[in-house]
């Protein structure tokens, strides 16, 4: 738990100095760093209204985040995501086509399902042809992202499309607001129980049971964990499904409650931004708690960042562009700089 | 003034310090032209850094080098061969999918160009010839015996006008035959003016090769270079162990430690401790061909509980299979496996354990630890495999659990929380011992247990594995060192090329042994 937090505690200062760069650019380009910096704080934690805005971006994050964990864990590179949070969103939209009209109780928990088994299918293939063939999965679930991606556009223009729809954005049919986990802010009672029972939950998984110990060995040193006589097709697949269900949930969760619908191309980053909280938080659950909500306050301010600073809203994305290229290059500087610095071993 | 002969090579107060860790400290040597010297050590003694900081690959921290009385820049390759200094590396460094002209070609000069096959074999036949290396030099090094990968790795290291070579451990990968085939060719080499330095382990080779003999203990120089005629085998054990550790072994071991035998092994194994059914029994057991390794062919394998068995070959001849195939890591063709009294031919390998089958594998590194996950974790994870991988574990008790194992095997460490990667090799190896050979081990498969470990830690395993024997339990000794196989073995079998070519038992004769390694043994029978 400790040494988690450290490793988070660590991260952050690599997120601070990737925000100090940003502000040095935004400087150069002319835009006032300091209220820059202060814009995304405000936006973020300190203006009424901002926690709530920041923990409705953080829990999907959260969510999404803890899957991509687990199958990095176990050594696998899953960039896929986002497809997978597009596929769950959209086999909730379509569960809730079919259940229309069944009371609450039991269609809210079916959709539910429902976009974790989609989530989880659409980790499935790759999972497959990673363990029976060995394709790199990396190759796989990036072009399932690219596959879910055109899936979503499909669907929103074709069997799901709400005829009332402005030309815009084609979308789906709005789902029964008796249906809805939130409205749309996007923070409910429901959301925050799903969140802490899907934390709670895999972090028991990670800490608590013989799975959780297994599948961090084989994902360091899948050959030792065979001479053990472990099956490593077992443990990888698992992961790759917890981590699919897991993304599939996040989508499902946004579909049900901020936005209601699914529109195509809608969250863009998610997926993304949830691997850059995997790694900041250097796959421990507590950590990727920690990591969502900072996360989840830039999204926030981005929304706030033209209003206050005169960004753009692309803004963000250069922000979260400079923390991936942190966090990647931190493991390397880290131990460089601690190991000139610090008392020998 | 005088025409004393120069030294070839001379190390000044040689220094070097990787880290916190002293590899050499203040070695001054000087090797007369012409001769051939050896210079031995344990594991750790600091002989292939010894080696590496005169071939120009490492740099010293303090102290300098002299080729034929010049000093040269240290810590560079190239200066070190425009002097006539080259090294041959203990593990071969050729690219395998190289024919031998191709080899001698780009290994030798480093150059591109276009070239043809038959203009590269023309232009390396003559030199081949010369230093006696007989090969078809459109042949792929990956097809080669060792001993001719090793004849073409000096001969590449000789076509620069070397005049000092060095050979790391060249014999480790021999078997006795292909080691009396170094050494001719050592000689003919000395007899053209190279002046040879072979990094030695073994007692009985440097007393059959060196002139000189130089030797290093934990990074220093004991003594050296000593005249070969004026030192004996006994004198050289006590300089290579020291005095303090040669008293706690006992003189078998010592002589395996330091291999000054030619015959030895216990009495043939008392009656009372090998008994009952056989613990493994593999009855014509083949395997599939997959890349990994050669194939076995009908091996037949008995182990009866409170033996060790000795597997000797040259390296590359099965032995690796044979693991795998008893471990489920490969396909049988033919043939069953029976463990402890079930037939498990067709059982995955976490059966198998179940029954009571423990390895410690080839490569401690790779198969045997995640080096960068902790010790608990890797001490648990046999047992945490033995269960539902849903079971739920206390991580608190795991650990206390694997502190008191780990102190029982005296593995020196921090806490369980750290890197198996942060130990030394006896103590990762240590680490290996504790999770594998407990009370419920049936038969326990040692693959080169004691590769690259110190004298401390090789007894330390030589006694674990004995202890494990007195208990009841089944050994299978892979090894390549035939002094270890000798001295801990009840039985000896040699593998030759996926099959078993012979069965000895105490009193152990290297010779034959060593001919049924390379078959000369079938081939006096055929």
């Amino acid at each position: 738990m400790k040494d988690s937090l450290n490793t988070v505690v660590r991260s952050l200062i690599f997120v601070a100095l990737a925000l100090a760069l940003c502000a040095v650019v935004f400087q150069f380009a002319g835009y006032n760093a300091p209220v820059m910096l202060w814009a995304v704080l405000d936006g973020a934690f300190l203006r009424s209204g901002a926690i709530e805005q920041s923990l409705r971006w953080a829990l999907p994050l959260f969510i999404t985040a803890v899957g991509v964990s687990i199958s990095f864990r176990a050594g696998f590179f899953n960039i896929g995501a986002q497809g997978q949070f597009y596929v769950g969103a959209i086999c909730a939209a379509f569960a809730a086509e079919v259940f229309k009209g069944g009371p609450a109780l039991l269609v809210i928990p079916a959709l539910l399902i429902s976009g974790m088994a989609g989530g989880a299918l659409w980790a499935l293939w790759p999972g497959l042809l990673r363990l029976r063939s060995g394709t790199d999965e990396v190759i796989t679930t990036l072009m399932g992202n690219f596959l879910a991606g055109l899936l979503l556009v499909y669907v929103t223009s074709g069997p799901l499309k709400d005829p009332s729809g402005s030309g815009q954005q084609a979308s789906s049919r709005p789902l029964d607001a008796a249906y809805r986990l939130s409205n749309s802010l996007g923070l409910s009672p429901t959301i925050i129980a799903i969140a802490v029972i899907v934390g709670i939950a895999i972090w028991l998984l990670v800490n608590r049971t013989a799975f959780g110990v297994l599948a961090s060995l084989a994902g360091r040193n899948g050959t030792m964990v065979e001479w053990q006589g472990a099956r490593l097709w077992k443990l990888g697949l698992s992961s790759f499904l917890i981590s699919g269900a897991l993304a599939g949930l996040a989508g499902t969760i946004e579909f049900m409650g901020p936005n209601g619908r699914i529109a195509s191309g809608f969250l863009p980053a998610h997926g993304f931004t949830a691997i850059l909280i995997a790694l900041v938080a250097n796959l421990s659950v507590v950590g990727t708690a920690v990591a969502s909500i900072f996360f989840g306050g830039l999204a926030s301010a981005a929304l706030y960042l033209p209003i206050m600073a005169g960004l753009p809203a692309a803004a963000i994305d250069i922000i979260n562009a400079a923390i991936a290229l942190f966090i990647t290059a931190r493991s390397k500087l880290i131990d460089k700089v601690l190991r000139l610095g610090g008392p020998a071993q | 003034m005088s025409n004393l002969p120069k030294s070839a090579l001379e190390c000044r107060d040689v220094t070097v310090k990787f880290g916190d860790v002293t590899a050499l400290s203040g070695v001054s040597v000087a090797f007369a032209a012409g001769q051939i010297h050896a210079v031995v050590g344990q594991n750790g003694a600091g002989k292939t850094t010894f080696a590496r900081v005169t071939a120009g690959l490492v740099s010293p921290t303090t102290g300098a080098v002299d080729v034929m009385g010049r000093e040269i820049r240290t810590g560079h390759v190239g200066e070190s061969r425009a002097a006539g200094v080259e090294l041959v590396h203990q593990s071969f460094a050729l690219p395998p999918s190289f024919t031998v002209a191709e080899a001698m070609e780009f290994g030798a000069t480093g150059k591109g160009g276009i070239y043809s096959r038959k203009g590269l074999a023309a232009k390396w036949r003559a030199h081949l010839a010369g230093l006696d290396v007989q090969v078809d030099l459109n042949r792929r090094i990956r097809d080669l015996p060792i001993e001719t990968q090793q004849g073409i790795e000096i001969a590449r290291a000789l076509v620069t006008d070397a005049r000092v070579l060095i050979l790391d451990e060249p014999t480790a990968v021999l078997s006795p035959t292909g080691i009396e085939m170094l050494f001719a060719r050592v000689r003919r080499l000395k007899e053209r003016g190279v002046t040879v330095i072979l990094i030695l382990h073994k007692i009985r080779e440097v007393l059959g090769i060196a002139d000189s003999v130089t030797v290093l203990r934990g990074g220093r120089k004991v003594e050296g270079p000593l005249d070969i005629a004026e030192v004996s085998a006994e004198r050289l054990a006590n300089l290579i162990v020291g005095d303090a550790v040669a008293k706690t072994l006992g003189p078998q071991d010592r002589s395996a430690l330091v291999g000054t035998s030619t015959a030895s092994g216990e009495e043939a194994a008392r009656p009372d401790r090998v008994g009952g059914p056989a613990v493994l029994s593999m009855r014509s057991v083949s395997t599939r061909a997959d890349g990994e390794g050669i194939a076995l062919d009908g091996i037949d394998l008995e182990i009866r509980p409170g033996e060790i068995v000795g597997i000797a070959g040259v390296e590359g001849n099965g032995q690796k299979t044979l693991v795998r195939a008893i471990s489920a890591l490969a396909d049988l063709s033919d043939g069953t496996i029976g463990l402890a009294g079930h037939d498990v031919t067709a059982q995955p390998l976490a059966t198998r354990r179940a029954v009571g089958l423990r390895i410690i594998p080839f490569e401690r590194n790779v198969e045997g630890l995640s080096l960068t996950s902790s010790l608990w974790q890797n001490w648990s994870a046999r047992e945490l495999l033995q269960g539902s991988l849903l079971k739920v574990i206390r991580p608190a008790a795991i650990r206390e659990a694997c502190d008191r194992s780990l102190k029982q095997w005296s593995v020196h460490y921090h806490s369980c929380g750290q890197r198996a990667g942060s130990l030394s090799g006896g103590n990762a190896q240590k680490v290996i011992f504790a999770r594998e050979v407990d009370a419920e081990a049936k038969l326990i498969i040692a693959a080169q247990p004691t590769r690259g470990l110190d004298i401390g830690a090789t007894a330390f395993v030589w006694q674990a594995l004995r202890q494990a024997r007195d208990r009841g339990a089944a050994i299978l000794l892979i090894s390549s060192d035939l002094d270890e196989l000798f001295d801990i073995s009840d039985r000896v079998v040699v593998m030759l090329s996926g099959r078993i070519n012979g069965e000895f038992r105490a009193p152990f004769d290297i010779a034959s042994v060593g001919a049924a390694m390379t078959g000369a043994a079938a081939r006096a029978h055929a």
